[in-house]
């Protein structure tokens, strides 16, 4: 500790001491001149002699320095700061106390050395008395004290003070600088102390060690701090390897084992322990060892432990009686509400229900005969009630105070009850006059007017029956000769038909004869009305279309029963009955939608004959109908293709109107209108066309001078793009006035200009794309809109286009790349699962030399590496 | 006796060594590699090398992956007809390759005969499932290829001239007398697209959901499917043409024209992107492989040409008409021309294609569309009495990528691909010459020109004179002050480009110098002149 000291107050005065001479050397130009001629004079070996005595001083310190340096290191040893720290924390505290002193004591010291150096004795004198004044002390004592210290300091430490080298008087008169300990020890021998002295003395001089001076707070601090830089250096170091790989790792991993601590109740409740006096009693119930067992064995003693009283037991039944009960209550009661529908509800209900039974009416006779019960009864019960007749309190109680009185509502309500009395009190018809068909009621009211039996009556229908058949049959002889139905195989369809349907209309026939005749057998036999509708023709033209609607349906019928293939059926008899406007209107699209269906039939058809026989066959397909009209067009087709074969020998005008119908479509205008779908039969081909005279025109001489126009059109867009110079001229009459000006020409200068603008221009058409290339035009035009594709500038770390553009050329979304690749190339810099604590990172050996290898290696193990600092780091619910 | 062999050509060899197998792979992987790195060791920024170096690692491991993938994981091989001795596998005919294939196989040799409605024009969906046809006599249908049954048929009556799908199998596009309509699936007419006039060609572009028209009047028109918004409108200005072809790589248009040239077309510019002399004669077909770096084209002179399109060079010269030409997957060409159609094949890999297989129609049916049918090796034809189907073994891919198209896609499928093609639809704009020069930096221009930096000066003063000024108190708030302070930003602000047009002006003067000077000494001697710098 001592030495410590020692040596830290050594290095200050040592420091001080260097600086003291520094300051001298600076001081000398700060003396007055006269002073300074004046030393100069009295001793003008001074400066000589100094420099020289400098110049050991120079040597000796240096060499001091060193062990001092030397010594220093060791005490600095990174081992020993590392281990004691707080040691040399305290060291420091004393030490600077010390310091403190010291360079106090010191600088005291030294002005006064420096003051003696300049002034002489009389300094001395002036500082005792300084002294004196201050600590009130006799001068003496600090004579004595510093005379004592002076010799102390100076075999101790001869560079203490200023020394022999730096007092010229004393060197100049002892003329040898060096002087040993002993001769100063010499004059003490007869000190009592001196034995303890020299023992003293002896014993530095055995272990030879000199203790410097301590150097000056700076000076040190910054020596510290060069040494504490070292060390922290040599510290933080360690990390370089581990932040460095950090650094490298193209992604750094923080999800890695998060344990999250307890995952499932049963671990939370497995860690629980009993606390208070409650819990404490819970668990000793629980886990009672006689329950365990028993539960252990097979339970039947769990039963036997299992005791409870009468009373307890009574109270438990009650209780959940009570609650039974209750829950039943509450059932009851959920029941009922959910029973109550809203107004809206009944009212929409009743609603249907009127519209079922009006339907059931209509359609069920029961059901009708039901209902006219039900209304019969009701019209009683109103009849014999008059409920709606002001008969009840509230309505009575209204007329008597008047209706006028009343407001618009009360008006109104009466008012409808009064309608509803009435509907309820109004005749029913007669049960049978209701059920009878609608068709009656509806169409032959005069019928029902006008004809008093029933007898008369069903005369008149048969009657009309059979002439209606008549009629029909009449009208079904006439064979249609154009259009679909005039196909054979359509006509002998038809014919088929038709023999059914005569058979049956016969059959009708007969029996509306029969019945006529019982009627007229039965019935009065010479009604007028009867004779003349029974035997003549009488076409009304809505009751024809009725007899034609139903024959239509019966004929339509008999056709479904002997066809397998309704639809076609279907589309059949709808394609009958749309005939005519089907040929008129030929964009009917309803038309199209079922032409197609048809059509798409038959094309499947046709595929399914080429699957079964895949040999190169044509199928005759037979179409479903053709028209004439399609038959027409076809012959003109044929016409104009013929027309056509001729004329293609033959002189380009002649044929130029018939060039320009066709100039569109190949003859396509032509047979537009008249086109018919569906699958034609095949017998009738038509012949592939040749190309058109226009066509062949066009090919024959379109390939004239290809190559001019084409350089014709590049040097125009070259010549749009970098527009020829003008030829330089001249005003008219400028600079042309007399004739050696003509002589000359234009200006030099123009000229130049214009050599210059061509010679830029040629230049540019080289740089284009397209120089080289003849027949290729390059558009040079930028595209302002794909502009925004590009980046601007470079991205920041790039600093060459070519390395930016190479290392984009990699796609790397998930649809160019393998999934396996997917992750590495598009994660992300970090990788973090939200909630996850980051950690400091924790220190850990790496080698350095790991990392080439790490580079090479597989991309997992990089991961682990580069993820494992953290890991230490983080793993916080893991303790 | 002509021989089919199929996916047997490794059965034949001896096992592949592992030095075979290293190569091949390393041969995919270069594929899926997209080119050389850039050279990282000129890099100073060590932070960006490592990064890219890591990046680099990451790319080779992905593209090794694919091409083991490629290797190892594909279900079946594609294969060629093979030739034995004397025998030519152009003299192979359909009926001997019925013999030698499965029933299923065998079942796409058909030809479906339908005489009166006119030559036939094909298009089949992505997936190869669905085919559409259409009638010159306006028959439209929608056919399910893989059970042949007709999912719809319907009569427009009116001249049908081209028929496309559009992105699935739900919509198509047909090129009516007037108009061209949008038709569903069940055969209703959903749109009729009134602006684009009477079209003769249509184009469907699938990634950037645009129909391309081309009508009777030569303008070409795009339409956006999605939101209906018409994107270009553009006048070819080079008459009336019915010869349109995507080029599906980077989604440009490519029409022929009458005068021989074939002009490629982008819809955010009005001029051609490129306009070149293919032929002396008319251009009567075009076709582009699927990789986008080879057309073909066939002219009314009597040549089929294919075009390096990187280079806009002539590859190869083949004699012959062609009414129609197709690239298949595998990148075999069709050519038809009358009734006969020829299959050419690259047998090399150098772009030298020569004939593989050929057949004929029935004399009189006139070939007028023939298109390969996608994932499998089959030749739709579409004639003038109908359409046929014939098998090219080695046509197409033979494995499908279900996230691409799957021919056995199932509804739900379908409509999950529908939304996330809609989600990655392109914009139009993303349609130039060469898409992977998205994302680079924008070429520089040459210079602005004097417009722009007209305007650039002008923006900048008028920001300057925006510019509002402090106020300060004791004397520094003088008009004549705040006026001098305005005058000075204006000419701060004016500087730089005043300094720019300087600089510039000087350049130009010193090159006039420097070319003098050159012009002085000639060439031999220049090299004995005092270099400046030295003396």
């Amino acid at each position: 500790m001592k030495l410590k000291e020692m040596g830290g107050g050594n290095w200050k005065n040592q420091k001080s001491k260097k600086k003291q001479n520094l300051q001298r050397q600076k001081r000398g130009p700060r003396l007055p001149s006269s002073l300074q001629k004046q030393i100069d004079r009295l001793n003008p070996t001074t400066p000589l002699e100094s420099a020289d005595s400098d110049d050991n001083d120079l040597y000796e310190y240096e060499e001091e320095r060193a062990e001092e340096e030397s010594r220093k290191n060791k005490r600095y040893d990174p081992v020993s700061v590392n281990d004691d720290l707080s040691e040399e924390i305290e060291d420091e505290n004393v030490q600077s106390d010390d310091e403190s002193g010291d360079s106090d004591y010191i600088g005291t010291k030294k002005d006064e050395n420096v003051q003696s150096d300049d002034s002489g004795e009389e300094d001395d004198g002036r500082h005792a008395r300084m002294l004196q004044a201050i600590t009130g002390m006799p001068s003496e004592a600090f004579e004595e004290n510093k005379k004592k210290k002076k010799t102390m300091n100076d075999f101790v430490i001869p560079e203490l003070y200023p020394g022999p080298e730096y007092n010229p008087s004393r060197d100049v008169g002892e003329g040898n600088a060096r002087i040993s300990i002993e001769d100063l020890l010499n004059p003490l021998s007869e000190k009592p102390t001196y034995g303890k002295l020299r023992k003293r003395q002896l014993q530095i001089m055995k272990h030879g060690r000199i203790v410097h001076a301590p150097l000056s707070k700076a000076v040190q601090a910054k020596v510290e701090r060069t040494a504490a830089y070292e060390v922290s250096k040599k510290d933080v170091s360690k990390w370089q390897h581990i932040i460095q790989r950090n650094r490298e790792a193209p992604t750094i991993f923080f999800d890695e084992d998060v344990n999250l601590g307890f995952s499932t109740v049963g671990a939370i409740a497995s860690e629980f322990e009993p606390r208070t006096e409650f819990e404490k009693k819970i668990a000793a119930l629980v886990y009672d060892n006689e329950v365990t067992d028993a539960h252990k064995n097979d339970g039947s003693k769990l039963l036997e432990m299992n005791k409870v009283s009468i009373e307890d037991e009574k109270d438990r039944q009650n209780r959940i009686a009570k609650m039974r009960s209750l829950l039943f209550r509450h059932e009851m009661k959920a029941k009922h509400i959910k029973k109550i529908k809203s107004r809206t509800f009944h009212r929409l209900l009743k609603k249907d229900r009127f519209k079922a039974e009006a339907s059931q009416i209509q359609m069920d006779p029961e059901a009708a005969k039901e209902h006219a019960m039900k209304r019969e009864r009701e019209r009683a019960e109103e009849r014999m009630t008059l409920k709606h007749k002001n008969q009840n309190r509230w309505a009575k109680r209204i007329i008597q105070r008047g209706l006028n009185s009343q407001d618009e509502g009360t008006r109104a309500a009466i008012a409808e009850q009064h309608q509803r009395h009435a509907e309820l009190t109004r005749k029913m018809h007669s049960m049978k006059d209701s059920s009878s068909s609608s068709e009656d009621t509806s169409d032959e009211d005069d019928f029902e007017n006008s004809a008093g039996s029933d007898q008369e009556r069903a005369y008149k229908l048969l009657g009309k029956a059979r002439d209606k058949t008549m009629k029909v049959l009449e009208e079904e002889n006439e064979v249609p000769k154009s259009g679909l139905l005039s196909l054979p195989f359509m006509r002998r369809g038809l014919e088929k038909r038709r023999e059914e349907a005569v058979e049956e209309a016969n059959l009708a026939f007969q029996e509306y004869e029969d019945s006529l005749k019982k009627l007229e057998n039965s019935g009065s036999l010479e009604d007028p009305k009867a004779a003349s509708t029974s035997g003549r023709k009488v076409f009304g033209p809505a009751k024809a279309q009725i007899s034609d609607t139903s024959v239509k349906v019966k004929s339509y019928n008999s056709y479904g029963g002997s066809d397998s293939e309704d639809d076609l059926g279907i589309g059949k008899s709808d394609n009958m009955e749309n005939m005519g406007s089907h040929l008129l209107h030929n964009k009917d699209s309803v038309v199209i939608q079922e032409d197609t269906d048809t059509h798409k039939e038959s094309l499947l058809k046709t595929i399914d004959d080429i699957i079964e026989n895949p040999g190169p066959k044509t199928t005759c397909e037979v179409s479903i109908f053709v028209s004439d009209q399609w038959k027409k067009a076809k012959n003109k087709n044929e016409n104009t293709t013929i027309k056509k074969s001729p004329n293609l020998t033959g002189p380009v005008r002649q044929n130029k109107k018939d060039a320009e119908k066709e100039i569109g479509e190949d003859s396509d205008t032509d047979s537009v209108g008249q086109m018919v779908d569906g699958i034609l039969s095949s017998v009738s081909k038509v012949p592939y066309e040749l190309p058109s005279q226009e066509e062949l025109i066009r090919q024959a001489f379109a390939g004239d001078d290809v190559e001019g126009d084409f350089e014709k059109d590049k040097q125009e867009i070259l010549e749009e793009e970098n527009p020829e110079p003008e030829k330089p001229l001249l005003l008219p009459g400028w600079g042309q006035w007399t004739h050696i000006q003509e002589k000359k020409g234009l200006p030099s200068w123009m000229l130049k200009k214009h050599e210059d603008a061509q010679k830029k221009r040629a230049e540019a058409l080289k740089k284009r794309k397209d120089a080289q290339l003849k027949n290729v035009i390059i558009s040079e035009k930028i595209d302002k809109k794909a502009e925004k594709l590009h980046t601007k500038s470079l991205p920041f770390p790039f600093t060459s286009k070519e390395v930016f553009e190479q290392s984009m050329r990699v796609p790397i979304g998930p649809e160019f790349n393998p999934a396996t690749a997917i992750g590495p190339l598009t994660r992300p810099e970090v990788v973090k699962k939200p909630g996850v604590i980051i950690k400091p990172v924790e220190f850990e050996d790496v080698n350095p030399h790991e990392k080439s290898e790490q580079r090479s290696g597989d991309k997992r193990k990089f991961k682990k590496t580069s993820g494992k600092p953290v890991k230490k780091a983080k793993v916080g619910g893991k303790k | 006796m002509g021989k089919t062999e199929e996916n047997d050509a490794l059965t034949k060899n001896k096992p592949p060594t592992e030095k075979d197998i290293l190569a091949e792979l390393e041969l995919k992987m270069k594929k899926y590699l997209r080119g050389e790195s850039a050279n990282l060791e000129v890099l100073k920024d060590k932070k960006l090398k490592g990064q890219l170096a890591v990046k680099e690692q990451l790319y080779g491991k992905s593209a090794q992956a694919a091409a083991k993938a490629e290797k190892w994981l594909m279900p079946s091989e594609g294969g060629y007809l093979e030739a034995e001795g004397l025998e030519k596998t152009w003299r192979i005919k359909q009926e001997t390759i019925a013999h030698e294939v499965d029933i299923s196989s065998s079942r796409k040799q058909y030809d479906i005969i339908l005489p009166e409605l006119g030559p036939y024009t094909l298009d089949f969906t992505s997936s190869g499932r669905y085919m559409a046809v259409g009638g010159r006599k306006g028959h439209l249908g929608i056919v399910d290829m893989i059970n042949l049954s007709l999912i719809r048929e319907l009569q427009v009556r009116e001249t049908v001239r081209d028929v496309v799908f559009l992105h699935n199998e739900l919509f198509f596009a047909a090129a009516q007398k007037k108009y061209p309509y949008i038709y569903n699936r069940e055969g209703t007419e959903l749109h009729c697209l009134k602006e684009h006039g009477p079209v003769l060609r249509l184009q469907f572009l699938k990634n950037h959901f645009l129909l391309a028209t081309l009508n009777k009047f030569g303008q070409l028109r795009y339409q956006d499917v999605t939101m209906g918004s018409m994107v270009g409108n553009f006048r070819t200005g080079l008459g009336r043409t019915d010869v349109m072809q995507v080029n599906p790589f980077n989604g440009v248009v490519s029409l022929g024209h009458s005068g021989g040239t074939v002009t490629m077309w982008k819809p955010t510019s009005s001029a051609p992107l490129i306009k070149m002399l293919c032929h002396q004669g008319p251009v009567s077909a075009l076709a582009f492989h699927s990789n986008g770096h080879l057309m073909a084209t066939a002219g009314k002179d009597k040549k089929v040409k294919l075009w390096d399109l990187r280079k806009f060079e002539v590859l190869q010269t083949l004699p012959g008409h062609a009414n129609t030409l197709d690239f298949s997957q595998k990148g075999l060409l069709a050519c038809g021309n009358g009734s006969l159609i020829q299959v050419l094949r690259d047998v090399s890999g150098t772009q030298n294609y020569s004939r593989y297989m050929t057949h004929s129609m029935v004399k009189g049916y006139q070939v007028g569309k023939l298109i390969f049918r996608p994932y499998e090796d089959v030749l739709g034809i579409g004639h003038s009495t109908g359409w046929s189907s014939i098998l090219i073994p080695g046509a197409g891919e033979p494995n499908f990528d279900s996230w691409v198209a799957n021919p056995f896609e199932t509804s739900k499928q379908r409509r999950e691909k529908e939304i996330r093609a809609l989600l990655d639809k392109l914009p139009p704009e993303t349609i130039m010459l060469n898409p992977s020069k998205i994302g680079t930096v924008k070429p520089k221009r040459e210079k602005p020109t004097k417009q722009e930096r007209e305007a650039e000066v002008e923006a900048a003063v008028e920001a300057a004179k925006g510019m509002k000024l402090k106020k300060k108190t004791k004397g520094r708030n003088k008009p004549g002050k705040r006026v001098q302070k305005k005058q000075e930003a204006l000419s701060r602000v004016k500087r730089p480009y005043l300094e720019q047009k300087i600089q510039e002006e000087e350049n130009m003067s010193r090159k006039k110098q420097k070319t003098s000077e050159g012009v002085e000494l000639p060439k031999s001697l220049q090299r004995f002149a005092r270099k400046k710098a030295s003396s």
